[in-house]
């Protein structure tokens, strides 16, 4: 007798528990309500997979108490026929801004002086931009007005977070119901997350992109050291925050394709893999994006056609936007169809009422209505880890569905009902009368009329009313059970006649109405005897023209690589060739070597002498009358890269400039038009210890990770004179140290001084054995000190930007004193003064050609001073720093040759040999040898002469550049730009909004140039 | 010891302080056995030119000539080649002298409207930059100024005098209007960030031009007007023939533009400067005979889909189509001795020669500029201002200058002297 008691007990417990629990005071009469509603007949989408025809949904207290054909349903149950309509999971928007505070700039003024420190009070981090601790269940506040406008797209829940900084807190998912918060949050401490933008913080760190990645590592390091150690020490609620966060599924928005291998590399570091928000161009880089193992979320914003109605105007739009406006909306199919896991989000659009227009469009374009489903519903739930709430409609979980007259995914499907947390919000009214088919119209007093009604939906109708043989537009609006009809009837009768009625048995309306001159009249509308099949012959058409229209418009254009106009339809591949009979620039012992062959196998040079003999397969380029040499390299560059000032702090040794590579510049195919194979990428001159630099080689086409060039030595930025000292910035810029030329001495004696004892703690510790290490505590990593400390070790490697003697001495000194070197001093326009003191230090010099007097530290300049570095000894290379001149830096290193009278074939190491020595790349680059990289350029003249051009420029075997193919490049471009312009021109006549074209400003760094904020 | 070297080398070839103005010619001098590059795509490969008083009398070819050579310094330059002086045009050279020191940039005035505002007075005959033009062979600039709609009047100056009155070539030769574009570029110094707009305001300020036109040409119908408008004043040049209009355009349809205005508002001559998509108007430029000084070729395309060498075949493609073309280094003054390698660029990218690329440097751009009946070929009666160069001057291999002559004469001065200017580089380290 015990054991049925306990169940009874039990069942009334159940029974209890399933009652509202309300803390809330209510004014008035509490009215909860049973909950209890069911949806029979309807095809129920519990989840993509599984689809259930005839069946039964069964909702109990905000949540799904059964879903299946043969559901019981209790007594007290609210019964809705859905028969012929569905019945979906509602989607959830797994990155959205729902309900949090508008993030506003704090800094609206370039000109107010530089915040230095964080403007946010309080125990956190040193870094504004890193706010780990904002929690946005604390921030949430509904909104009705915008849960709505998602609520009418089928949206249930959405993942919400402030967007704000590097480490912007932990998000929370709240369903879209209009409730109290409290009932609201599904999930608080649901996500992490991180992006590049430093959004509202007004700090000058970082203000860059590889500066938000150093911050961004940099908060990992002390996160970790304060859980070891440095809790002991301080309080900080930021760095308590991100440990915390650790445990939490973390979600990184970057804004590009690139930023996603970006953020990806971040959480490799540091053991996470994050979740990372695309912007919808990762099709440019599938196989990359695919190789980071991370899932996606995908926004569906597609750019608007640009208005090319004018041909010169419509050339200022690149073939890039003309590209991309065609393949964006592939992209999520492109994700889906590389294995991607993804989720789709409203994140990105203009206006959030394009999500349908652009998901259906993206269907078009490949994506799968099952793989979309899934991206709106269960995939963001398993990446919220929500998927026992939301996602699916099986019992137990949260009552989020929506009710939809077809396949969620026609273009006439309707929306009905959105139901979330088991209360409805109305859509469109799901018991519309179908008025669709051929009536018969009677007015008194009137000839009999045919009202003809033809539409894709109920809901969306089309009206036209046949007086005899004249046409006539009428209005109608049918709202429940009455129905109202204006019409003007015609010259018989001016004015407009106004009919109001009810609906009379199943096919016929009956009412009154009021002609033209105020006479009231009785009119009736049937169903015509014969009912003919509009909507099947209207369906039909429809669905023919759309499939030849389809055909036609969802056919695209192939991808470039890079995607940029000039990139390549398929990237090139390494050759077997033999140039043959050319006049050979060895910069070896032998000189140039007159009718010489040299044969290129694997990537490497393989031989160099005369009549060689092609291996088979080869390919063998005629070389007579061409030079051949080995490729240029730019000791001294900033193309490809996103940006190149981390100009914030004085030092900022922990920036990476291979963070920043921008395989997609344009400029790597130009300079590689004039000859160039290998660049370093440097920091910028904004401070006196600037970031590492970037090697790569100039592989038009590449990732950046395929650019960079391996096992290359690191190198480092360093600056001295105006552009360290803010002499040219403006009076705003009056308070960074240091300001003159004494402070930056202290800079440098300040940070090694540092850097020097961090090594010797972390030495200290390294010493330990395992037991001692155990018992010990680690030094804090840092990961500017890490960098200087490989200085000392003489493990990387320092150019230094520098002008006058004076500067030039200082640091000669200071490297000497704190037994460091100096590899290279860059510009160094006045070493002509201190060239025996570099030659004694052994640093070389990168200068210019011939740039002098566009400020006061360059009035010394002279254009002998390769020249005279060169006569003293010094390793001397001229270099670019700038974009332009780089495309012909054989012209630049044969102005040695006019100032100085430098032998030629020296001339020629200056851009070549000898930059290849000062990056410490000699032993596989710079001169032509058997064994060295098969970096090549095939000249049509003189490679010093003013009329000379390269004919072929090749690397590691592949050839880059091909003078000869260029035609053919030109024309293939021509070809897909007319028919992209074409496809617009017919975009814009369909009545599809445009852009109007304008050009674009290139961004073309040099040393002094500050970034946009990030 | 080393040091000590260095320094004197540094001294003598790097010198900061300008020279001394070359003194007077004292008797005919003679060059012997160069190369004569004439300017106007003539070569006369073993030549002989001679001149007097700073004016050529002779140009011949030294095979056949029979010279009486009686009381002339005669000059051998055998193996060596003599140039017309190069002409830069669109120049700020002796206008600005240090980038980012202000004090030393007189280059532009404020205000929108400023025809009154002239080059010449500003014109610094101690310039730093003008040895080093000089050095390599660019003898001659235009002074021109900039910013505003209308900038000013730039004049032709020498490179060589003591003051801007003994330098200058040709005073006041036009005024500068930049064309209000279809595009504007908003460049923002405290981010070095450039952005390209719609320009809002274009049709604004055109309407406002054609009305400063107008009144201008109706006040250049009167000779003397009260109350007198300086402004308007200046403009008459552009309504008599007198002066050129140079207008800074680059994009297409403002060159078309700008050229129908111009014509249209009643000014004479006008010359497009910039012109960096003139080869989608070059038919129109040809057919309407609108010359076109180009704006430095060492630029990068101005579109990424661009053909990476469209700048370097800019020069070549006017040329075909007939258009009058010089070169220039425009606005970048410390750059201005490269002028000589933009022409050996465009022959590289298209010119059909050597002697047609040299041209653009020197007769098309005095042709231009209105001072061909001086200077721009070696022709008699032209001024010795003219220089001799160990080899292809066009070719940075080869530019060694080793002499220079300056006709040097203020025009208003009727005592005619010449000058000569050796010039001392160091062709070999070893020197």
């Amino acid at each position: 007798m015990i054991k049925p008691l306990l169940a009874g007990l039990l069942a009334v417990g159940l029974v209890q528990f399933a009652y509202a629990q309300t803390t809330f005071p209510k004014n008035g009469v509490y009215d909860e309500r049973p909950g209890l509603y069911a949806f029979t007949n309807a095809t129920i989408v519990i989840d993509p997979q599984t689809t259930l025809t005839n069946a039964t949904l069964l909702v109990r207290n905000g949540r799904i108490d059964a879903v299946g054909q043969t559901v019981k349903l209790p007594a007290g149950t609210v019964v809705t026929d859905l028969k012929g309509k569905r019945i979906y999971p509602a989607l959830i928007d797994i990155d959205s801004d729902y309900g949090m505070p508008e993030v506003k700039p704090e800094r609206t003024s370039r000109q107010a002086p530089p915040q230095l420190e964080s403007n946010k009070k309080g125990p956190y981090y040193w870094n504004q931009a890193v706010q780990p601790e904002n929690d946005a269940s604390q921030l949430f506040k509904a909104d009705d007005k915008k849960a709505d406008e998602l609520r009418k797209m089928g949206f249930g829940s959405v993942l919400t977070y402030p967007h704000d900084g590097l480490a912007r807190g932990v998000g929370v998912l709240v369903t879209l119901a209009n409730d109290r918060e409290n009932m609201l949050v599904l999930k608080p401490n649901a996500t992490a997350h991180y992006s590049f933008s430093k959004g509202s913080s007004g700090q000058t760190v970082p203000s860059s992109m590889m500066g938000s990645v150093a911050v961004l590592r940099q908060a990992f390091y002390d996160a970790d050291w304060y859980k070891r150690a440095g809790n002991k020490e301080q309080a900080n609620l930021s760095l308590e925050a991100l440990n915390r966060n650790q445990s939490l599924p973390a979600f990184f928005e970057a804004n590009d394709k690139l930023g996603i291998l970006r953020a990806d590399k971040i959480g490799d570091e540091f053991g996470m893999q994050y979740v990372i928000r695309t912007s919808g161009d990762e099709y440019q880089r599938i196989d990359e994006v695919k190789a980071t193992g991370a899932s996606l979320i995908v926004p569906l914003n597609f750019p608007d056609a640009y208005d090319v109605e004018d041909a010169w105007d419509a050339d200022n739009v690149t073939m890039a936007e003309l590209k991309h406006w065609e393949l964006a909306p592939t992209n999520a199919g492109k994700v889906a169809g590389a294995g991607i896991p993804f989720a789709l989000t409203t994140a990105e659009l203009k206006k959030k009422s394009d999500f349908w227009a652009n998901l259906r469009k993206a269907i078009q374009y490949g994506l799968s209505e099952q793989k979309a489903l899934e991206a709106l519903t269960t995939v963001p739930a398993r990446l919220l880890r929500a998927d026992d709430q939301i996602g699916t409609l099986k019992a137990g979980k949260v009552a989020n569905f929506i009710i939809t007259s077809g396949n969620l995914f026609d273009a006439d499907n309707v929306i009905f009902e959105n139901w979330i947390q088991g209360k409805p919000y109305i859509v469109n009214p799901k018991d519309k009368a179908d008025l669709r088919g051929k009536w018969r119209l009677s007015v008194a007093g009137m000839s009999p009329m045919a009202l003809d009604v033809t539409g894709k939906s109920p809901e969306k109708t089309e009206y036209q009313l046949m007086a005899d043989t004249t046409k006539i537009k009428p209005t109608v609006s049918v709202d429940g059970e009455t129905i109202s009809i204006r019409f003007q009837p015609g010259k018989s009768m001016p004015g407009t006649t106004r009919l109001t009625g009810y609906r009379k048995g199943a096919t016929g309306y009956v009412g009154t109405g009021e002609l033209p001159d105020g006479k009231t009249v009785s009119w009736s509308m049937d169903k015509a005897a014969v009912e003919p099949t509009p909507n099947a012959t209207a369906s039909t058409t429809m669905a023919s023209g759309t499939a030849t229209a389809g055909a036609s418009s969802t056919a695209v254009g192939s991808l470039l690589y890079p995607f940029v106009g000039l990139g390549n339809a398929q990237k090139p591949q390494p050759q077997t060739m033999l140039i043959r009979n050319a006049t050979v620039w060895t910069n070896e012992k032998d000189g140039i070597l007159k009718a010489a062959d040299v044969l290129v196998q694997n990537g490497k040079i393989a031989q160099v002498g005369t009549g060689l003999k092609a291996p088979s397969g080869a390919t063998v380029i005629d070389g007579t009358g061409k030079h051949l040499t080995s490729g240029i390299i730019d000791e001294h560059s900033h193309i490809a890269l996103l940006s190149v000032n981390e100009g914030s702090q004085s030092s900022t040794a922990e920036v990476r400039m291979a963070d920043v590579v921008n395989s997609e510049d344009v400029n790597i195919y130009r300079q590689l038009a004039g000859g160039v194979t290998a660049s370093q990428l440097l920091h910028g001159s904004a401070n006196a210890i600037g970031g590492q630099s970037a090697m790569i080689k100039l592989k038009w086409g590449e990732a950046p990770a395929q650019l960079l060039i391996p096992n290359a030595d690191g190198f480092i930025k360093f600056a001295l004179g105006e552009n360290v000292k803010q002499a040219n910035w403006g009076d705003a810029n009056r308070v960074r140290f240091p300001q003159t030329r004494m402070g930056v001495e202290q800079v440098y004696m300040d940070h090694f001084t540092r850097a020097k004892e961090y090594a010797n703690g972390w030495a200290t510790y390294n010493k330990l054995n395992s037991k001692e290490k155990a018992n010990a505590v680690a030094p804090r990593r840092d990961i500017e000190l890490d960098i200087l400390a490989e200085i000392l070790a003489n493990k990387r490697f320092i150019t230094c930007h520098s002008y006058v003697q004076s500067e030039i001495n200082m640091l000669l000194h200071v490297a000497d004193s704190l037994g460091f070197k100096v590899n290279t001093f860059t510009h160094i326009l006045e070493g002509y003064k201190v060239a025996d003191k570099m030659a004694k230090h052994g640093a070389g010099g990168s200068t210019f050609a011939d740039w002098w007097a566009y400020k006061m530290e360059v009035h010394d300049a002279i254009p002998y001073n390769a020249a005279l570095m060169n006569r003293e000894g010094v390793t001397v290379s001229i270099n670019s720093d700038d974009a332009e001149m780089a495309r012909r830096l054989n012209q630049e290193a044969a102005k040695t040759v006019e100032y100085g009278g430098i032998p030629e074939e020296d001339a020629w190491k200056m851009v070549t040999l000898n930059p290849a020595k000062l990056l410490h790349l000699d032993n596989q680059m710079g001169s032509i040898r058997a064994g060295k990289d098969a970096d090549l350029v095939l000249w049509n003249a003189h490679p010093l002469a003013i009329y000379a051009r390269p004919e072929k420029t090749i690397i590691d075997g592949t050839v880059y550049f091909d003078l000869s193919a260029e035609d053919a490049k030109r024309e293939a471009m021509q070809t897909e730009r007319a028919r992209l312009v074409q496809k617009m021109l017919a975009a814009k006549a369909g009545g599809s909004p445009t852009t109007k074209p304008a050009p674009k400003a290139p961004r073309m760094f040099h040393c002094e140039d500050l970034d946009e904020e990030f | 010891m080393k040091k000590i070297f260095i320094l004197a080398f540094a001294t003598l070839t790097g010198y900061a302080q300008n020279p001394a103005p070359a003194k007077p010619q004292a008797k005919p001098i003679a060059l012997m056995n160069g190369t004569i590059h004439v300017g106007n795509g003539q070569v006369i490969p073993n030549g002989v030119i001679i001149f007097d008083k700073g004016v050529i009398t002779t140009v011949a070819d030294a095979t056949t000539a029979r010279l009486n050579m009686d009381g002339m310094e005669v000059i051998s330059v055998a193996g060596k080649h003599v140039y017309p002086g190069l002409i830069s045009p669109a120049s700020t050279v002796g206008l600005e002298e240090i980038g980012a020191v202000r004090a030393t940039v007189d280059k532009q005035e404020v205000g929108v409207l400023n025809p009154n505002v002239r080059a010449l007075v500003a014109y610094n005959t101690d310039s730093e930059i003008i040895p080093t033009i000089r050095n390599n062979g660019v003898l001659l600039t235009q002074a021109m100024p900039e910013g505003g709609t209308v900038s000013g009047s730039s004049s032709i100056m020498q490179a060589d005098g003591w003051n801007w009155e003994d330098a200058v070539l040709k005073a006041d030769d036009g005024l500068w209007l930049t064309w209000p574009g279809y595009f504007a570029t908003v460049f923002d110094f405290t981010d070095f960030s450039r952005v390209i707009k719609k320009n809002e305001k274009r049709e604004e300020a055109i309407a406002a031009l054609r009305a400063t036109f107008a009144d201008a040409k109706a006040y250049a119908s009167q000779t003397e007007q009260s109350p007198k408008n300086l402004k308007l004043e200046a403009m008459r040049g552009l309504f008599s023939g007198q002066q050129n209009l140079y207008v800074r355009a680059d994009y297409a349809k403002d060159i078309l533009e700008a050229a129908q205005f111009a014509r249209a508002m009643g000014v004479q001559k006008v010359v497009i400067v910039g012109a960096e998509e003139a080869d989608r108007v070059a038919g129109f430029l040809a057919e309407q005979k609108v010359p076109v000084i180009l704006s430095a070729l060492h630029r990068m395309p101005n579109r990424p889909d661009e053909a990476v060498d469209l700048p370097y075949r800019m020069p070549g493609i006017l040329q075909k189509a007939g258009v009058l073309v010089s070169l220039s280094y425009a606005g970048e003054w410390w750059r201005t001795r490269n002028l000589p390698f933009q022409a050996g660029t465009a022959v590289g990218f298209g010119v059909t020669d050597r002697e047609e690329a040299l041209k653009m440097i020197t007769s098309n751009t005095a042709q231009i500029l209105g001072i061909a009946d001086k200077v721009g070929t070696l022709e008699p009666g032209k001024h010795a201002t003219l220089f001799v160069s160990v080899g292809d001057a066009l070719d940075m291999r080869t530019n060694r200058v080793e002499r220079v002559f300056f006709r040097a004469a203020p025009p208003t001065s009727t005592t005619v002297t010449s000058g000569c200017t050796s010039n001392i580089r160091i062709s070999t380290v070893n020197e």
